[in-house]
């Protein structure tokens, strides 16, 4: 192994700035009692775009992969695609709290500061090269995260969920290092591309056998929980329901892009070796995730409760392209979980529109006549529901069409028959938000929808992602590919 | 005189002229502005029409068979293509899509009073939806189109129906998005067949395509088995649209509970995509299967076209009746489709023209007298045939080109259906013709009820006559009842090309045994009655 290069700590200088900003904010709200939200939420966005500036200059999309650091990190296209995406994700998620906590009164530094330090989580986790790096930069994420759930301290769901979070998440961040020690124990290493050499010889024993197969196991159950998929979902419906709304907006889509950045990683650089066990395990996890995602949705009658299993649906068609072990089926990946993103913010952030005094606003009925009231919100709300069922021309349904055609073309059929018919289900309860907001009329004491311009038109410009996604999708498909060079 | 329309994107205007309306509508218009949008949207309707009057003319009928065709590269990791054309068939569809929108608009100026923007941004949209399903030349593109389609008719059913409209419009969706998504998978299916390779059938190292064109020359080497499964899915996605029994329960809850224009749209333009389905990718691109699951489709068919028939008689509500005869049409239509000779095809086709014409006549007419009501019961009328003599008449024409009369269009139709299906299976004939008697039944039968007698309800005694803008938006309807009755051959003329070329392939992928049956029997597939 290589000594380590001072300049291989400038390839991460995106990282250590967004750690940087997160603790001096931290220090700041420890200071200084009276911080405001304005300052606060300004110094985040400018962190964020600060760092993605840097970013782009410093990572760009490299020639080649570079594994720094002694094989703890990697940087490649593959990890700045995510790395902009999870940037983006927290913005919007940003701009998105600025109005909800300032009705709470609640200390603003500490929260911004705990999506900033989940943030850079993220973004270690899209670059992490080895078992134990990922781990780390995973539980950054999750800490913070638990936190952020039960930031509304006053608020019994918001403790309730932070307290089920943290138990069910410590629970897979130990069953992930229970697996990681036992591949460790059995191969000698835990980085990726050693690991992926090492495993084949390992498993040549019987006792190595037994290792390697329940270690991968573990880390695979592990992932599947971080990416909330069934049956390690219980933890999300009481999560993104009892969390304030922002953190569940940065829950469901930041938090679970990087779980998947992980989840592909490792099993495609670190076990390609057995490729068709998890190819079967996942194959088996995304059938009843899907299934199970959406017909639970559609018996929910709290908006977030059921966004939150349409959330765990969407998990489900993501592994399609996981599974799908092609080229073809990981681009699907990258695209949907891309156009997931900003349809979901788009979807929380008119929740929080409507939301009042922390958590009333969220039964259906208080959609309706919304399209009389405000015409363009329940538009764009109409193209996010069309979008999440995957009906054209939106995002949502070129993302559903490529993990689809990816899972056919691989041979594997019958999951995309899951696939097509659960969505055709999913139309049912999605449909269910549209029915309220043209068909009915609005009710006495039916909230309106806030006025907070920054708010708008981070819906409208998650909006116009979707459209565009859904005429244009080549760019994205484009820029995906060739993201994914040298991953294979 | 009309070289010029080979030399713009005509089909991409036609399709875009009502998008660019309702784009109009949505952001120059007030909502409170209802009668200036009700004229506008009208008129764009309108010039929408005039703009595809010179597809018919300018269409060179021993030209290329897709013509006017338009390409651009779309999504290339697909291979997917922006691509558009009409052959005769879909010509057709197009001009009476185009023109079934400006009626339905007319008629919707009284029946709307809420939420007109709304209203008319929907309907403009349902225009560009259905008009790019016909005109698309490239699968991914029908199917974008195809999907498209669904909301606006959602939300027309759903906003503006009747008192179960929000069951009526949620059954529309689902059952048609059912349909389509399995549609979607064959369409992979031969999509990863043609090129990369598909399971254990291998692949044929095209390049990756979605054209239509391409599919139908690849026709003959799908091996059978994969043929099967791809035309199920089709299947069930073209059969409920059509809607062939059993698939039908969506059709008579939405019609009921439709606005009239939707109604018309609906079951003049909407349904034909379900039949337009298999003469454009059934028939021509898995002819091995169609033939052998031929006695299937047939035998459903037939038993939509006596079981639409005989509901149809028990209705008490007009509307409902209406919509039970659709499936009965239509059942006729998949018969003529399905005898996969010239003279059914042809007649299968101009059904779909006559019935697009004759029933979105009669939903137009129910929803006249529905509009001065507010009832569709027959059992509320009786001998009005005197307070509304001009209704009466037009009724009566519209009655009988739906019977099938000779002078009228239905006839031609329904005739020509039979010659073909004789041609094949003689006794498919003959239980199309208990259909026609059957409906020659209950239309009568209904007509009678409503329009002669005495007039024994008091409320009936002030119905007022058509007006001006009824008698407008009704009489084309009538006229061409009358052309295609008197004088079809431009019609068969336009659609002899299409109809020969789907005929060739499947006759050359007919299976050796059925060849040896029916080769005494075998049409010339220019022959028709009634030129």
């Amino acid at each position: 192994m290589d000594s380590i290069q001072p300049q291989e700590f400038l390839l991460l200088i995106p990282e250590i700035f967004l750690a940087t900003a997160g603790m001096l904010l931290l220090l700041t709200g420890a200071l200084k009692t009276a911080t405001s939200y304005r300052l606060c939420s300004t110094v985040s966005l400018a962190a964020l775009v600060g760092t993605v500036v840097l970013l782009v200059t410093v990572q760009g999309v490299p020639d080649a992969p570079r594994v720094i650091l002694s094989g703890m990190f990697i940087v490649d296209g593959y990890s700045f695609f995510w790395k902009l995406l999870l940037l983006m994700a927290a913005t919007l998620t940003v701009v998105l709290s600025d109005r909800f906590l300032s009705d709470g009164g609640y200390r603003p530094a500490e929260f911004y500061s705990l999506i900033l330090l989940a943030t850079t989580g993220m973004l270690f986790m899209a670059s992490g090269y080895s078992l134990l790096s990922i781990w780390i930069s995973l539980e950054l994420m999750a800490l913070s995260s638990y936190i952020l759930a039960g930031f509304f301290k006053h608020e019994r769901k918001s403790n309730e969920a932070a307290l089920k979070y943290f138990v069910l998440g410590a629970l897979s961040s130990g069953i992930l290092v229970y697996g990681i020690s036992l591949l460790y124990g059995a191969t000698g290493t835990v980085q990726l591309d050693l690991l992926a050499t090492a495993i084949p010889g390992a498993m040549a024993s019987e006792a190595g056998y037994r290792l390697v197969s329940v270690g991968w196991l573990l880390v695979a159950i592990g992932l599947f929980f971080k990416v909330a998929a069934v049956p390690f979902h219980v933890w999300t419906p009481d999560v993104y329901e009892g969390a304030p709304t922002p953190v569940t907006v940065f829950l469901a889509t930041a938090s679970k892009v990087a779980s998947f950045a992980i989840l592909v990683r490792i099993f495609y650089q670190g076990l390609p070796y057995l490729q068709p066990d998890w190819q079967w395990v996942t194959a088996g996890v995304a059938a009843i995730t899907m299934i199970w995602g959406n017909l639970a949705a559609l018996t929910q009658s709290n908006v977030k409760r059921m966004l939150a299993y349409s959330s765990i649906a969407h998990s489900g068609y993501v592994l399609i392209g996981v599974l799908a072990a092609t080229e073809d089926g990981l681009w699907a990946v990258l695209f949907y979980l891309f156009a997931y993103t900003f349809i979901t913010i788009g979807i929380f952030g008119t929740v929080i529109l409507l939301e009042r005094k922390e958590y009333a606003g969220e039964t259906y009925s208080d959609y309706a006549g919304l399209a009389q009231r405000s015409p363009f919100l329940a538009a764009m709300m109409l193209v996010f529901m069309l979008a999440l069922t995957g009906l054209p021309p939106t995002g949502g349904f070129f993302g559903k069409i490529y993990l689809f055609a990816a899972a056919v073309e691989s041979g594997w059929l019958w999951v995309a028959v899951v696939g097509v018919v659960t969505s055709a289900i999913s139309l049912f309860y999605y449909i269910g938000i549209v029915v309220q907001m043209y068909f009915k009329d609005s009710e006495e004491g039916t909230p309106s929808a806030l006025h907070a311009p920054g708010l708008v038109s981070a819906i409208a410009v998650c909006a116009v992602i979707t459209g565009l996604l859904g005429i244009f999708p080549g760019p994205l498909v484009e820029f995906a590919k060739r993201s994914l060079v040298g991953l294979l | 005189m009309f070289d010029w329309v080979h030399h713009v994107s005509i089909l991409s205007i036609i399709c875009y002229v009502p998008l660019l309306g309702a784009l109009v509508v949505i952001f120059l218009f007030k909502k409170e502005q209802g009668e200036r949008i009700r004229k506008f949207a009208t008129g764009i309707a309108l010039v929408d029409f005039l703009v595809s009057i010179p597809l018919w003319f300018a269409f060179e009928r021993d030209g290329d068979l897709f013509q006017f065709r338009e390409s651009l590269a779309w999504i290339e990791t697909l291979g997917v293509r922006y691509e558009f054309g009409i052959d005769g068939i879909a010509l057709l569809l197009v001009l009476l899509t185009t023109l079934l929108g400006v009626l339905a608009f007319l008629s919707s100026w009284s029946a709307i009073k809420v939420r007109e923007k709304e209203y008319y941004v929907f309907m403009l949209l349902l225009q560009t939806g259905m008009l790019g399903v016909f005109m698309a030349m490239d699968f991914f593109l029908f199917y974008v189109f195809w999907e498209v389609m669904l909301v606006p008719m959602y939300f027309l059913i759903g906003i503006w129906g009747g008192p179960r409209k929000l069951y009526a419009a949620i059954k529309f969706f689902l059952y048609t998005l059912v349909g389509s998504v399995l549609m979607l998978l064959g369409i992979l299916a031969l999509y990863f067949y043609n090129s990369s390779g598909l399971l254990e059938f291998g692949g044929l190292g095209n390049p990756r395509t979605f054209s239509i064109t391409q599919f139908h020359d690849i026709a003959s080497q799908i091996p059978p088995d994969l043929q099967f499964w791809i035309f199920l899915a089709f299947f069930v996605g073209f059969a409920i649209k059509v809607p062939m029994f059993p698939f039908h329960t969506w059709l008579p809850d939405a019609h009921v509970e439709a606005p009239t224009a939707a109604s018309v749209i609906l079951a003049g333009v909407l349904l034909k995509m379900g039949t337009y389905g298999f003469v454009r990718f059934s028939l021509p691109i898995l002819p091995v299967a169609t033939w052998e699951l031929l006695p299937w489709v047939v035998a459903l068919s037939i038993i939509g076209i006596i079981y639409g028939g005989l509901v149809a008689m028990a209705q008490k509500d007009m509307k409902k009746l209406v919509a039970y005869s659709s499936v009965s049409h239509l059942g006729f239509v998949m018969l003529g489709v399905f005898a996969l000779n010239g003279p059914g095809l042809n007649g299968g086709i101009l059904q779909m023209i006559n019935h697009g014409i004759s029933t979105g006549a009669l939903f137009l007419l129910v929803g006249v007298i529905y509009e001065r009501r507010h009832t569709r019961m027959i059992a509320e009328y009786g001998g009005i045939s005197e307070q509304m003599p001009m209704f009466a008449t037009i009724f009566l024409i519209i009655t009988m080109s739906s019977i099938g009369l000779p002078v009228l269009n239905g006839f031609i139709g329904e005739f020509t259906i039979l010659v073909g299906a004789f041609n094949r299976v003689w006794w498919w004939a003959l239980m199309g013709a208990v259909g026609i008697v059957l409906g020659a039944a209950y239309m009568l039968w209904m007509y009678q009820r409503v329009f002669f007698g005495p007039l024994k309800n008091p409320e009936n005694k002030d119905l007022k006559d058509l007006n001006r803008r009824e008698l407008l938006y009704l009489m084309p309807l009538v006229v061409l009842c009358f052309w295609i009755g008197l004088y079809p051959r431009p019609f068969f003329r336009i659609l002899e090309k299409p109809v020969n070329y789907i005929v060739e392939i499947c006759e050359s992928n007919q299976p050796v045994a059925d060849q040896q049956v029916d080769a005494g029997s075998r049409p010339q597939t220019s022959e028709h009655s009634g030129d």
